[in-house]
């Protein structure tokens, strides 16, 4: 009894989702925002295993846990960075606002990492780009020709 | 003693703040008035013991009432009477503490156009952010030159415990939080039972797709999903013994389990079936680690397991398991 009556709410739920209606019922706001709230389990699960043994076994209820745990970490951190950027008048929060983030909230052992990596990552974007840019002019030689 | 005086320069602080809105902000919007009271209602726990701070809570509360006090602050709280009515409905533990104030907003209720409602409540979400601001501030700087490196953080009325101190940088961070958390609850967005599956199509279709034994989707050998994973898993090392672990907790979940799947578990049995196949093959390379995965294989690598070696506790369970299934 119960089960169907969950259905019928999910199936409420779907319907607006096509619909795409402002109104909509309170099965249809669970639905969103618990996706929109945390990050996908299958994703934690996999990350959780990576540090682990080959052998090792992790409990769905682990796994909701650290969905939990991980998805209001990063909200903490996020409306930290939030608040600066809106001290200066910015919309946009770009990831040295995260590193400051992390610095102001405490955590300095990552955002020193962090740092390092968003450097890198930088570097290697700048990279990439370069080579569009080659890759196009080539483009336009054998254009020319 | 010195408790006494924390929670007297407490309440110095929220008065600072109502001060500050009063002045700062002419006409206060619906959820300012509605953040201040929260922090009433996270400092009863506080007040109970102590008779001193419960007459300093009747003085300030007053104030709040003189802040509720308006014209369009009337038609914010008409705004939140009709958030509040959903409390009941959800059993919410914080239902103790939101009881007072829809006692209040009740008092305060007005019979107002729906048009009304939503426009009193896209102007207040526009300058949302700048009275907690002011309210973080005063609260920090009351705090920080008392106890150095550490803040006592308002007590929550669903635990129990006592006050929790907390590293001073992160303060006001959580204090947001919980604001960001108490406003998702108010709109009736968190909701704690998880579903089952997001999609009911996906779902009915995970549902007739045929079974073989221990419950596990057939046709998944055969198609080329299958092929390509087992093609990209080979190549890496981790990813074998990543899909193995995966294959071993499923296998325990079914055993345990035994009759019907989720959808998320018969989701997931078609990369543990390919798991099991990647797992044959380091059986058939010589790892002998992974023996015990070869339940899901064939029956007859299950007795050459039962006669080669002795078997502990979880093993043998796990083997009459699949003894009953193959009957």
């Amino acid at each position: 009894m119960g089960d169907n009556i969950g259905k019928v709410l999910d199936r409420e739920g779907f319907k607006y989702n096509f619909t795409a209606s402002a109104s909509g019922t309170s099965a249809q706001d669970g639905v969103i925002k618990e996706q929109d709230r945390l990050l996908p389990i299958a994703n934690v699960g996999r990350i959780m295993k990576q540090i682990l043994p080959p052998n090792a076994k992790i409990s769905k209820e682990a796994k909701e846990t650290m969905q939990e745990s991980v998805s209001e970490f990063i909200s903490f951190v996020t409306g930290e960075a939030s608040d600066k950027c809106h001290k200066e008048k910015r919309k946009t929060v770009n990831g040295d606002d995260i590193c400051w983030a992390l610095a102001t909230l405490g955590f300095d052992d990552y955002s020193e990492p962090l740092k390092r990596y968003l450097y890198k990552y930088r570097e290697m974007e700048g990279e990439r780009a370069n080579q569009n840019k080659g890759s196009n002019g080539y483009e336009n030689n054998i254009a020319n020709i | 003693m010195a408790m006494q005086t924390v929670y007297l320069k407490e309440h110095e602080g929220l008065v600072y703040n109502s001060v500050g809105q009063l002045s700062s902000v002419t006409s206060a919007p619906w959820w300012s008035a509605l953040g201040s009271q929260p922090v009433y209602g996270e400092y009863c726990g506080q007040i109970k013991p102590f008779s001193f701070e419960i007459s300093n809570y009747v003085d300030q509360f007053p104030a709040g009432k003189q802040a509720v006090r308006g014209v369009e602050q009337l038609l914010d709280k008409g705004h939140t009477t009709t958030q509040f009515t959903i409390f009941p409905d959800d059993c919410k533990m914080s239902g103790d503490a939101e009881n007072p104030q829809a006692t209040l907003s009740l008092q305060s209720s007005l019979a107002e156009p729906h048009n009304r409602f939503e426009i009193g409540f896209n102007q207040p979400m526009i300058c949302a952010k700048y009275p907690y601001m002011d309210q973080f501030y005063g609260l920090f700087s009351a705090f920080g030159p008392q106890i150095s490196g550490r803040i006592m953080l308002p007590i929550n009325l669903t635990s129990d415990d006592g006050p929790t101190y907390v590293n001073a940088k992160q303060y006001h961070g959580i204090i947001r939080r919980r604001l960001s958390r108490a406003k998702a609850v108010l709109e009736n967005k968190m909701i704690k039972r998880r579903k089952p599956y997001m999609h009911e199509s996906r779902h009915l279709h995970a549902l007739r797709r045929p079974r073989g034994c221990g419950g596990r989707f057939l046709n998944t050998k055969g198609s080329t999903n299958g092929n390509g994973r087992n093609e990209s898993k080979v190549n890496k090392t981790g990813g074998r013994q990543l899909q193995s672990s995966a294959s071993q907790s499923s296998e325990v979940l079914h055993s345990e389990v035994g009759t019907l799947n989720s959808s998320k578990e018969t989701n997931r049995s078609s990369p543990n079936i390919s798991g099991s196949e990647v797992t044959s093959m380091y059986s058939r390379e010589g790892f002998d680690g992974f023996s015990v995965n070869r339940l899901g294989s064939s029956v007859h690598s299950l007795v050459d397991m039962v006669l080669s070696r002795p078997l502990n506790g979880l093993q043998q369970y796990q083997v009459t398991a699949a003894t009953l299934k193959f009957d």
